[in-house]
């Protein structure tokens, strides 16, 4: 490297200067609501995004009924990291590091399946589904030291479940996950606890130019996008009711809800809602589960949607894939999965309720595959929409200008967002939810916390 | 068996110039003229991949798809893809479809099964990089007066009544399937 060349580096900004200056001013920026977009395609703010999210956060692994059955296992990442998600010969789910103790090599490498041991290609190692070390060839001969006990895979230290959907958080120390769940569990439970659900076959996975946290911010709840994004979906008549006017909705946006945040449209209403689940399926619920005002919620639901930090999105809706037949509702999970600054892999698992008949779980099925999913008539139009900010957000220019992305929307003093104070559950609601930016900012604003947090360093 | 042969290679014949013709179509984007040459008892779908153990009797789901379509489902997909509202092809991806080694499996004198194998080339934008998606499409053709006729050929016209498609993905390596495979 050439004298002049070092020098003209070294003038410039670092990449941990650059991190620096992006977070301290994101303080001030999110009071005005606004976020620097460097932030959706920057390497070092990747690299801390693995360790300080990721690595802190408790993060989605999968729904127990993927691995119903002891010995079913399924490859799975924390972040970019490999692990597998499997049901031990016990009952017990865990999450196995998928690195063998001795040299490192994957010790599963099928992303699903059902065993009772995993044997290390390379030397042939052998861990129970438990994770313990069972066989080493030639132990005797060469590892008579060895404590096989002590040498068992590694696993995420914090593994718990709530109402079938599993998480996992590899920090040595972690709240509970109901105390990181916080308030929306209030919401869960409406999907969860009300319903029981299972996952239909495999998830869809595909990889999309776009950050990890487009799509997120987009699921903590903007729904100012829907009619222009999805008009071509809604002109050929598969839009939600709630979408395309059938039935007149009130929608609520759900903020300040520790950290996660929902998008609830409610439809007024004597008859029973319900995503649009038709009686019969309605009938097999558990109506006892919920108290009363969660009970009216789920009754007049329409469209909801939401995001759990960091990364776990969903879409409940009534649809269809074809207006001549009839609606059903589908439960559309997502996890935006970071694969690079400004690149990721979308998961899309789709659930029915467990009780419903198997002709309607296929109905719920083909729906959710139809309107959500690599292939679906909604989501390809967002992710249409969104390549390309990676590259303004890369760019030269938004580093020497500082740029911003807007959410100040419903903060004027004629705005229609206004917080409705009779609403029942935790966080704050917005009643015309479509038009305020708080679910959104919500996002950036715990974002911004865990990646500042003290010791993030 | 010269009359087997012979029957044999216009059939092949027949086959391939049936899948040019409708690779034609999907690269023009002309949508609508596609679904005009399927049946109305259409069965298409794409399952879902995994990688497995060697062992395992098959990496495709049964229950998992990326499309599972019929005939209602295909219009409204093409409808759809082909609105000025519809982003993702709008600006549309340009794609090449690379169709090659026909293999004519069975065949009656109303449908005839067959595999093919299909690479589709698609760029966006100033991209140079273009997105590769291989597959194998397990197809069955069947003969419908109103269906597609190579000039040559004094027979009946043929339509799509049941495609199979087999990815080499298990990962979709592109940003949206917002088009037909």
């Amino acid at each position: 490297m050439s004298h002049d060349i070092e020098q003209s580096l070294s003038a410039g900004e670092s990449g941990p200067q650059r991190t620096r200056r992006i977070l301290d001013s994101m303080g001030e920026t999110l009071e005005r609501g606004e976020v620097p977009i460097e932030i959706l395609n920057d390497e070092d703010i990747y690299q801390r995004e693995l360790t300080e999210i990721f690595g802190q956060a408790w993060v989605y692994v999968g729904h127990e009924s993927e691995v119903p059955e002891p010995g079913d296992y399924r490859q799975r990442t924390i972040g970019e990291d490999p692990f597998v998600f499997v049901r031990d010969e016990h009952g017990k789910i865990r999450v196995l590091f998928n690195s063998c103790r001795h040299r490192g090599a994957n010790i599963c490498r099928a992303e699903k399946g059902n065993t009772t041991h995993f044997r290390c290609p390379y030397h042939g190692w052998t861990y129970q589904n438990t994770g313990d070390l069972v066989g080493v060839p030639q132990k005797g001969a060469g590892f008579d030291h060895l404590e096989a006990e002590e040498h068992g895979l590694r696993e995420a230290p914090h593994v718990d479940t709530y109402n079938g959907l599993v998480f996992a958080c590899i920090a040595p120390e972690a709240p509970s996950l109901e105390e990181y769940l916080g308030g929306a569990t209030w919401y869960l439970d409406m999907y969860f606890d009300l319903i029981d659900m299972e996952v239909v076959g495999d998830p869809q996975r595909w990889v999309v130019d776009a950050d990890w946290k487009t799509p997120t911010e987009n699921f903590y709840g903007d729904n100012y996008h829907v009619p222009m994004g999805h008009k071509s979906a809604i002109d050929v008549g598969i839009g939600s009711e709630t979408a395309t006017g059938e039935e007149e909705s009130k929608l609520y946006g759900i903020a300040d809800c520790d950290g996660h945040a929902f998008s609830i449209y409610q439809i007024e209403s004597e008859k029973p809602m319900f995503w649009g689940h038709p009686e019969r399926v309605v009938e097999t619920f558990n109506h006892d589960a919920l108290d009363d005002d969660q009970y009216e919620v789920a009754r007049k639901s329409g469209v909801t949607l939401g995001t759990i930090f960091p990364n776990l999105s969903f879409i409940f809706l009534g649809g269809r894939d074809d207006p001549n037949k009839d609606p059903v509702g589908t439960f559309c999970l997502r996890q935006w999965q970071p694969r690079g600054p400004g690149e990721m892999e979308a998961w899309n698992w789709i659930l029915a309720p467990t009780d419903a008949p198997d002709e309607y779980k296929e109905r719920v099925y083909e729906v959710g595959m139809s309107t959500f999913s690599a292939a679906g008539n909604f989501e390809p139009d967002d992710i249409g929409i969104w390549d390309g900010i990676d590259e303004a957000a890369g760019s030269v220019f938004a580093e020497q200008t500082e740029a911003t992305t807007l959410f100040t929307m419903g903060r004027g003093e004629n705005t229609a967002a206004t917080v409705d104070d009779d609403w029942a559950g935790p966080g704050t609601a917005y009643a015309n939810g479509g038009v305020t930016d708080e679910n959104q900012l919500d996002f950036y604003r715990k974002w911004h916390e865990t990646m500042t947090t003290e010791g993030a360093e | 068996m010269q009359d087997e042969l012979e029957r044999r290679r216009t059939l092949r014949l027949e086959c391939e110039e049936f899948l040019y013709h409708a690779a034609e179509l999907l690269d023009d984007r002309r949508l609508s003229d596609w679904h005009d040459l399927v049946t109305e008892d259409i069965e298409y779908r794409v399952p879902i991949r995994t990688t497995r153990e060697r062992s395992s009797n098959t990496e495709f789901s049964e229950e998992a798809f990326h499309m599972k379509e019929d005939w209602g489902t295909l219009k409204v997909r093409t409808e759809r893809m082909s609105s000025d509202f519809a982003w993702s092809e709008d600006p549309p991806s340009r794609t090449r479809r690379q169709v090659s080694n026909v293999r004519v499996i069975d065949y009656t004198d109303d449908e005839i099964e067959l595999k093919s194998n299909l690479v589709i080339v698609r760029s966006r934008k100033a991209e140079t990089d273009p997105d590769i998606l291989s597959m194998e499409r397990h197809d069955t053709f069947r003969r419908e007066e109103d269906g597609y006729v190579p000039d040559w050929s004094e027979g009946g016209g043929l339509k799509l009544a049941r495609r199979t498609v087999l990815l080499d993905h298990t990962v979709i390596p592109t940003d949206s399937l917002s088009i037909i495979l």
